[in-house]
C-alpha cells in the first residue's frame, strides 16, 4: 500500500528536480495577434453560457464576447468545433514553484519572508497545472508559523522569464496559520507555541509590537511634518514593518484555519487590531458557522472532499463548500497540492455532486471566487470584455471526470496545446 | 452488538447460525444479527443495467434473493417474486458494487494520529507474517464513507515501505463483524521494489538495506530460506512416516518459523505476489527476481514504465495501474501517467484500478473516469473497478458483474458510474440495502437543521 495521503498539506512538498531546462525559454510573441475563437460553448461565469459563442481577443485582453463578434479580417480565427471554453482556472492556495522553501519554520512569526525570493519559475509543476487549465496561482508561505510570509501571484506562462510570470498589479497577501501545524512544529521542539493558547498569544504579542512600531513611526513622521529637526527616526524592522502593513490594511490576510472555534478567535483578533481577514484557507468546518463568516465578508478556499488526514480535518464533510455558499460565504476550491492543481475542474464538479451546486456555482469556485480571494477578480475569473484573455478550451464537459484541456491561453497567447508533441508547449522546449 | 450512533453495522447482512443460541438473553443479543441476512426478495425495476459481463440492458429488472442476484434481464423476461420489495429505479443506472484493488481501509482512522494507524510494521523489511486481518477495524468511520460512493469490496494492504510488508485481505465493506467482512484472508502478498524501501532516510538512521542491491539480496535470501524450510519440513514428514512405519522413535519436530512459513504458499505459486515497481529498471529487476522463484505475479503501479509497455504486455500478467494522480517525472509529458491505462489496454493487458488510499477510496470511480478522458474506453474503465478486479483476485465467481448466482452487491446511481457529478442512490451488499449514512452525513444533517 503506497501512502497517498499528504498529512500536512501546507508543509513542504517533496519534489525531485531531475531535469531543469536551464536555458529552454523562448519569449512569447511580442506582438499579440488578434484572435477570434468561434463556435465554442462559452461559459462566461458571469453571464451564463453562449451556445454558439465567439470570443475576440486583442492585445491580450477580451475585446468582445457574443454569438457573433466584430473583429478585423486579419484576426486569426480558431474554430472551437463546439467545445467548451471557460476562463482560466485560478488556484487560490498553492505552494508549487518554491523548491521546498515553503516554511521558514524557525520562528512562529515571519511576516518579512517574501515568497518571491524562493520563486522557482522553472518548476515543471507550473506546467502540469497549466495543462490542467490553471492560469493564475497564489503562492503562499506554509502553515508552520502563526504569521508566515508574503505571497506572490503568478500567471502560468511556463517558458517565460521570472518577471513575466508575475501577475501585474496583483495585491499583496500575507499568510497566517492556526491550529495543529504551528503547535506541532514548535511544540515538538518544546518551544512556544505548543497549544492553541500559545498560538494566539504569539499572534497577539506580535500584533501588539506592530502597533507600537507603527505608532513610533507615525509619531516620528508627524514630528518631521511639523518641522521638528530633533526628531530621530525609529529603527527599521522588516518584521514589524510587514505587520504594520497588515494593520494599515495594505496586506490581505489569508489564514490557514480548520476549526469553527478558531475562525471565531481569528475574527475577534482581527477586530481587536483593526485588520480584515480576506479568506480562511482549508476552512473545513466553515459549514458549522457560515453566517459568522458571511457577516464579515470572509471568503473560504477549501478542499472539495479531502478529510481525515489529521485531527482538525476529522469533521470535514464534502458538503462544506455548498452549505457555506448557501449561507452567503464566497467559496473557492483550491489545490494546496501539485496534484490537485492539475484537476481542479473535477474537484469543483464534486460540489455539484455533494450539495447540488449549479454548473455556474461550481465553475465560480475555481474562477471568479478564487480570483476574489487572490484580489484579482477585476482582471480575471470570467469571460468578460476588458478582462485578461486567460482561457481554456476543453475536450469534454469541463465539470466531469473525463474533461481534458485542449488549449490554454494566457494574456491572449497559447501556452499549452494538447495537440503539440513533446510537452505541448509553444513557448518551451526542453534543454535548449 | 449494538453500536449507538454509528449505524453502519446494525443494518448489514451476514451469515448467522441460530442453532447455537440457547438462552433468552443470548437470543435477544442476536436478534439484530438475524435481521442482517436478506429476508425479503428485492427487485430493482426499470433501470439501465450495466452488467459488465454481457452488455447493457435498458429498462431492466434485477432480482436479489437470499443475498444473491437470482435473476436479471429485460422487464418482460423476468418474473418478479410475489413477496418482493420492488424499487422503481427508472432513469437510474444499476451496476455491480465497485472493487478497490488496494486500500488501507480498516488500518487507519486519522492519518496524523499514530494510535489510529496500523498500516505497516517497520521494524524489519521482511514481514510476510503480518496479516492485515489482525488489525482490520470493521467499525472504522471510513468504511460507510466509502460505501456511499458505491464501493462494496476492497483489497486491504499494508503500506509499502517494506519489501515484504505482510499479506493482503479481500474485504466486503459491510457485515456484522470483522470476521464476516474479511471474505478472503491472506489473499495475496505485496512485494515492493520502488526504492522507497531502502533504509537510507538519514545518515544517523541508515542501515541495511540502504540500496536496491541490499533489498534484492535480502529478498533472495528470504525466499532461499523459505525453500530450505520447506525442504526441511518435507524431510521431517518423510522421516516421521518412516519412523511410524518402522515403529521407531519419532524425529524431533522442526521449529516453526512464522516468517518462512508465510512465504510458502507464494513460493508454491498458490497465491499471487503483488509486485510493486514504478520505473523500468526496478520493474525488470523485481520481475527477474520473481521469475527466479517462479512466483505468480500481479504487477502494481508501473507508473513511470512507458518505455517498456510492450515488455509488460509480454509478461501476460494483470496490472494494478496507478494511482492515475501520480505526478509524472520531470522528463515526462504531463499526461504520461494519465494515459497509461489506455496504453496498457491497447496492448491487451488486463488491469484494475485502485485508490491506494483509505479516506479517498470513495474517489475510485473518478480515477477510472479520468482514464476515459485520456483514451480508455468507458466499458473497460468500469471493468477495471469491477470484473477485472474480481478476476485478478479470484473472486469472479461471486463478484464483479451482474449475473445470476453472484453475491448481490449492487449499486444504483443517477448517471454514469464514473462521473464525479453522479450521486449514488442505493447500495446493496449481499442483497441488503445499506443505509446511505456515515459520520459525514450525520454532521451534514446536524448542521443543516441548525
Amino acid at each position: 500500500m503506497r501512502r497517498n495521503t499528504i498529512m500536512l498539506r501546507a508543509l513542504p512538498m517533496f519534489f525531485l528536480w531531475l531535469t531543469r531546462a536551464a536555458s529552454g525559454q523562448q519569449p512569447p510573441d511580442a506582438a499579440h495577434n488578434e484572435v477570434v475563437i468561434k463556435n465554442a460553448i462559452v461559459m462566461t461565469v458571469t453571464h451564463g453560457n453562449l451556445k454558439n459563442g465567439s470570443v475576440y481577443v486583442k492585445d491580450g485582453r477580451i475585446a468582445a464576447v457574443g454569438e457573433s463578434v466584430n473583429a478585423p479580417a486579419s484576426a486569426t480565427v480558431i474554430d472551437a468545433g463546439g467545445k467548451y471554453l471557460t476562463p482560466g482556472i485560478i488556484d487560490s492556495h498553492s505552494h508549487i514553484a518554491l523548491d521546498d522553501d515553503v516554511n521558514e519554520a524557525t520562528s512562529p512569526v515571519t511576516p518579512q519572508m517574501m515568497m518571491i525570493d524562493a520563486f522557482d519559475y522553472q518548476d515543471k509543476a507550473i506546467y502540469r497545472a497549466l495543462a490542467g487549465g490553471v492560469t493564475t496561482s497564489l503562492l503562499l508561505h506554509g502553515s508552520a508559523n502563526m504569521i508566515g510570509g508574503q505571497a506572490i501571484v503568478i500567471k502560468h506562462k511556463y517558458g517565460a522569464r521570472r518577471d513575466a510570470m508575475l501577475f501585474p498589479g496583483a495585491p499583496r497577501s500575507i499568510k497566517f496559520a492556526s491550529g495543529e501545524n504551528p503547535k506541532r512544529v514548535y511544540g515538538s521542539r518544546n518551544e512556544l507555541p505548543s497549544t492553541r493558547m500559545g498560538n494566539f498569544a504569539v499572534q497577539r504579542d506580535a500584533l501588539v509590537q506592530a502597533q507600537d512600531y507603527m505608532r513610533s513611526w507615525d509619531d516620528y513622521n508627524a514630528k518631521v511634518k511639523r518641522g521638528d529637526k530633533d526628531a530621530t527616526a525609529p529603527k527599521h524592522d522588516l518584521k514589524l514593518e510587514a505587520l504594520a502593513d497588515v494593520l494599515r490594511g495594505k496586506l490581505m490576510v489569508q489564514i490557514h484555519c480548520y476549526r469553527a472555534d478558531e475562525f471565531l478567535n481569528e475574527i475577534a483578533m482581527a477586530k481587536e487590531f483593526g485588520y480584515h481577514i480576506r479568506a480562511f484557507h482549508h476552512a473545513l468546518e466553515a459549514y458549522k458557522v457560515p453566517e459568522k463568516l458571511a457577516a464579515e465578508n470572509i471568503g473560504i478556499a477549501t478542499f472539495a472532499d479531502w478529510w481525515g488526514y489529521k485531527q482538525e480535518a476529522w469533521d470535514a464533510i464534502p458538503w462544506n463548500a455548498v452549505m457555506s455558499m448557501r449561507k452567503g460565504v464566497r467559496v473557492a476550491i483550491k489545490s494546496d497540492s501539485d496534484d490537485f492543481a492539475r484537476r481542479l475542474n473535477q474537484e469543483a464538479a464534486k460540489t455539484m455532486h455533494y450539495g447540488g451546486a449549479t454548473e455556474e456555482e461550481a465553475l465560480k469556485m475555481i474562477t471568479l471566487n478564487a480570483a476574489w480571494i487572490v484580489g484579482v477578480d477585476n482582471k480575471v475569473g470570467s469571460i468578460e470584455v476588458g478582462k485578461d484573455a486567460d482561457l481554456v478550451l476543453w475536450d469534454g464537459y469541463p465539470l466531469s471526470s473525463a474533461a481534458v484541456p485542449n488549449k490554454v491561453w494566457i494574456d491572449g497567447d497559447v501556452y499549452f496545446d494538447r495537440s503539440l508533441p513533446g510537452y505541448g508547449m509553444p513557448h518551451y522546449t526542453e534543454g535548449q | 452488538m449494538k453500536k449507538q450512533g454509528s449505524g453502519h453495522r446494525s443494518q448489514v447482512p451476514g451469515k448467522f447460525c441460530a442453532a447455537t443460541v440457547a438462552a433468552v438473553v443470548t437470543l435477544l443479543l442476536w436478534i439484530s444479527a438475524v435481521s442482517f441476512a436478506q429476508q425479503q426478495p428485492m427487485v430493482l425495476k426499470g433501470g439501465k443495467l450495466l452488467t459488465v459481463s454481457h452488455g447493457v440492458i435498458d429498462n431492466g429488472v434485477l432480482v436479489m434473493q437470499g443475498g444473491k442476484i437470482s435473476a436479471l434481464g429485460a422487464a418482460s423476461s423476468v418474473k418478479i417474486p410475489n413477496d418482493a420489495k420492488v424499487i422503481d429505479v427508472s432513469g437510474m443506472t444499476v451496476y455491480p458494487g465497485l472493487i478497490d484493488s488496494e486500500t488501507s481501509l480498516g488500518l487507519t482512522e486519522i492519518s496524523a494520529e499514530n494510535m489510529t494507524n496500523d498500516r505497516i510494521e517497520l521494524s524489519d523489511e521482511i514481514m510476510p507474517h503480518m496479516h492485515v486481518y489482525d488489525a482490520f477495524h470493521a467499525e472504522s468511520e471510513l468504511i460507510p464513507v466509502t460505501r456511499l460512493n458505491g464501493i462494496t469490496n476492497a483489497i486491504v494492504a499494508p503500506d509499502s515501505e517494506d519489501t515484504l510488508p505482510g499479506q493482503d485481505s479481500f474485504v466486503q465493506l459491510a457485515g456484522p463483524s470483522a470476521a464476516d467482512m474479511l471474505l478472503v484472508r491472506d489473499i495475496a502478498m505485496p512485494l515492493n521494489f520502488t526504492g522507497a524501501q531502502r533504509r537510507n532516510e538519514s545518515r544517523e538512521k541508515r542501515k541495511f538495506p540502504e540500496t536496491r542491491m541490499g533489498m534484492a539480496s535480502q529478498l533472495r535470501q528470504a525466499f532461499l530460506d523459505a525453500q530450505d524450510y520447506q525442504q526441511k519440513a518435507a524431510d521431517y514428514e518423510k522421516k516421521k512416516a518412516d519412523a511410524e512405519r518402522d515403529k521407531k522413535p519419532l524425529p524431533t519436530t522442526p521449529k516453526r518459523d512464522l516468517k518462512l512459513e508465510a512465504l510458502l504458499p507464494y513460493l508454491q505459486g498458490k497465491k499471487p505476489v503483488v509486485l510493486a515497481a514504478e520505473g523500468p529498471s526496478d520493474l525488470e529487476t523485481a520481475v527477474r527476481l520473481a521469475q527466479e522463484f517462479n512466483l505468480k505475479i500481479v504487477l502494481n503501479h508501473v507508473s513511470h514504465s512507458r518505455p517498456v509497455l510492450d515488455y509488460i504486455a509480454s509478461l501476460k500478467v494483470p496490472v494494478i495501474v496507478g494511482p492515475i494522480y501520480e505526478n509524472p517525472k520531470e522528463y515526462e509529458r504531463y499526461d504520461a501517467v494519465y494515459s497509461l491505462p489506455a496504453e496498457l489496454h491497447k496492448r491487451g493487458v488486463k488491469m484494475a484500478f485502485a485508490s491506494f488510499d483509505a479516506h479517498n477510496s470513495r474517489n475510485l470511480p473518478y480515477q477510472a473516469g479520468f482514464a476515459v478522458g485520456f483514451g480508455l474506453p468507458t466499458d473497460e474503465a468500469l471493468k477495471a473497478i469491477t470484473l477485472n478486479a474480481a478476476e485478478i483476485w479470484g473472486v469472479a465467481d461471486q463478484l464483479g458483474s451482474l449475473d445470476p448466482g453472484k453475491t448481490a452487491n449492487v449499486v444504483v446511481a443517477n448517471g454514469d458510474p464514473l462521473d464525479v457529478k453522479t450521486d449514488v442512490k442505493h447500495v446493496f451488499i449481499a442483497g441488503q440495502e445499506i443505509p446511505l449514512v456515515s459520520r459525514q452525513t450525520r454532521l451534514r444533517d446536524e448542521y443543516s437543521t441548525k
